[in-house]
């Protein structure tokens, strides 16, 4: 499924107010749900990073996940994403951490090009929506900034 | 620890240079030039020390310079660039255009003769001994976006093996997206830095190492199979001449992709194809691919069949599986 769309039905959760949307086309289904967990205080406690499973999308191969409310950065380019500058060294960002515009949040590597992915705007980094060192795809959401 | 450029420029003429007439030169101590040539022992420059001759290098060695690299290139090229540097030593030729990139507007070069910090692909590192091979890199803005420039890496690929095999390099190669191989071996590698919108302009650093003449002391310390110039051509290298072709293809390339993007490009890629038609495994942190390599897709994307299935990769590590 195109990731534009799977982008798209997230916007329509959001303006919504529904808790949950599943779309069918042919053989491919995705379902989106808000991460609703019993007892959380706020949906923000839930990352990427610690709940890779909790992304509530069918099929995997479409890497998306219920954007909570925020401004989301997103991959300009497909390629692997790294939370680090290399192996080893600590991450660019935390979730819960300030920046501000221009700040870098992730690399993005595609063919030997090393793209800085910088915040175009400033607030607390609310979820980090991708593991390190995984593909993304263009468009995708990486990180969302409130 | 820095070294001593003055020493350096002294003996690389390659003959023999007394302690005392070097201490006289320099205007120091001779147990001042004896530090200082171990200083640039210690930088990967092999001195020999002969009790009653003095000093010399193994060979002549050509240390970089400015106006020497600017009038290897064309006109075109010249106006294109607004700054070429070269320094004595930097942590990383492009990190020092990473730094400096808000202040220069235009095209800048920066080459040096020694890299404190080289570094290849996440976090490697890409040795750099003193004065024997070229660390070049080139700042460059384009008006696209990062998602359409993803070719320039192989564009550079091919910029860098066209200068080396118009040097007399005869069966070179290149392994996707653009390591510069011959016969296996590594001999020069390119790394690109982008900083930019999603819709453009964005800047580009594109970093060149090039091994001209690696010392075997240091070679020791690489971790995959690589060459050098000197030893591929069984001559010199003149590296002023080597460094302003590059950067003169360089500056013509990406001129180039600017305009027409990767498409220019794609034939002569295919002429250094090192892949095509080998069963290769494609890595990445959280996964891998095997299949047989078809070539690339007009975006600079590596074609795998896998399972007979034509997949398309811009990620990834390719290494070749031994008797496919």
């Amino acid at each position: 499924m195109d990731i534009r769309k799977v982008k798209k039905l997230i916007e329509i959760l959001e303006e919504s107010g529904l808790a949950e949307i599943e779309i069918r086309e042919g053989e491919e289904s995705v379902r989106i749900s808000r991460h609703v967990r019993p007892g959380a205080a706020t949906p923000a406690a839930v990352t990427g990073m610690e709940t890779p499973a909790a992304a509530a999308v069918v099929p995997a191969a479409a890497p998306a996940e219920a954007a909570p409310s925020g401004h989301p950065v997103t991959a300009p380019m497909v390629g692997t994403f790294y939370r680090s500058p290399a192996p080893g060294s600590p991450a660019f960002v935390e979730v819960g951490k300030r920046v501000e515009v221009g700040e870098t949040l992730c690399v993005i590597e595609a063919m030997k090009i090393m793209n800085q992915i910088q915040t175009d705007k400033a607030g607390v980094v609310k979820s980090i929506l991708v593991e390190n060192g995984q593909p993304v795809e263009f468009g995708q959401p990486l990180i969302i900034i409130e | 620890m820095p070294y001593n450029r003055q020493l350096l420029a002294l003996l690389a003429d390659g003959g023999f240079h007394s302690g005392a007439a070097l201490a006289h030169t320099l205007g120091v101590s001779r147990s001042a030039v004896w530090k200082a040539v171990h200083a640039l022992s210690a930088h990967g420059v092999e001195v020999y020390a002969v009790p009653g001759r003095g000093y010399r290098l193994p060979a002549p060695l050509e240390l970089l310079h400015g106006d020497t690299i600017l009038a290897q290139l064309s006109p075109r090229a010249r106006r294109m660039l607004d700054g070429l540097e070269v320094h004595d030593e930097l942590d990383s030729t492009s990190q020092h255009l990473l730094r400096n990139a808000a202040a220069w507007p235009g095209v800048h070069a920066c080459l040096a003769e020694r890299q404190t910090a080289g570094r290849g692909r996440r976090g490697r590192a890409w040795l750099s001994p003193l004065g024997h091979n070229i660390y070049l890199s080139v700042l460059w803005r384009f008006e696209q976006s990062p998602a359409s420039l993803g070719g320039l890496s192989l564009a550079a690929g091919v910029a860098v093996a066209q200068v080396l095999r118009a040097l007399g390099v005869q069966g070179l190669g290149l392994k996707w997206p653009n390591d510069v191989v011959w016969q296996g071996r590594k001999l020069a590698g390119i790394l690109l830095d982008l900083n930019g919108e999603a819709s453009g302009p964005c800047s580009v650093v594109t970093g060149v190492g090039l091994n001209v003449m690696m010392p075997q002391t240091q070679g020791a310390l690489i971790d995959q199979p690589w060459t050098d110039l000197n030893t591929i051509l069984g001559a010199p290298v003149l590296r002023n001449r080597c460094a302003g072709r590059l950067l003169e293809r360089l500056i013509v390339t990406f001129d180039e992709y600017a305009r027409n993007g990767l498409a220019p490009f794609l034939e002569p890629w295919r002429a250094f194809d090192t892949l095509t038609g080998k069963t290769v495994r494609l890595q990445w942190p959280q996964g891998s691919a095997t299949g047989r390599v078809q070539g690339v897709r007009e975006d600079g994307a590596l074609r795998l069949s896998v399972n007979g299935v034509m997949r398309y990769y811009n990620y990834g590590e390719v290494s070749v599986r031994e008797a496919s």
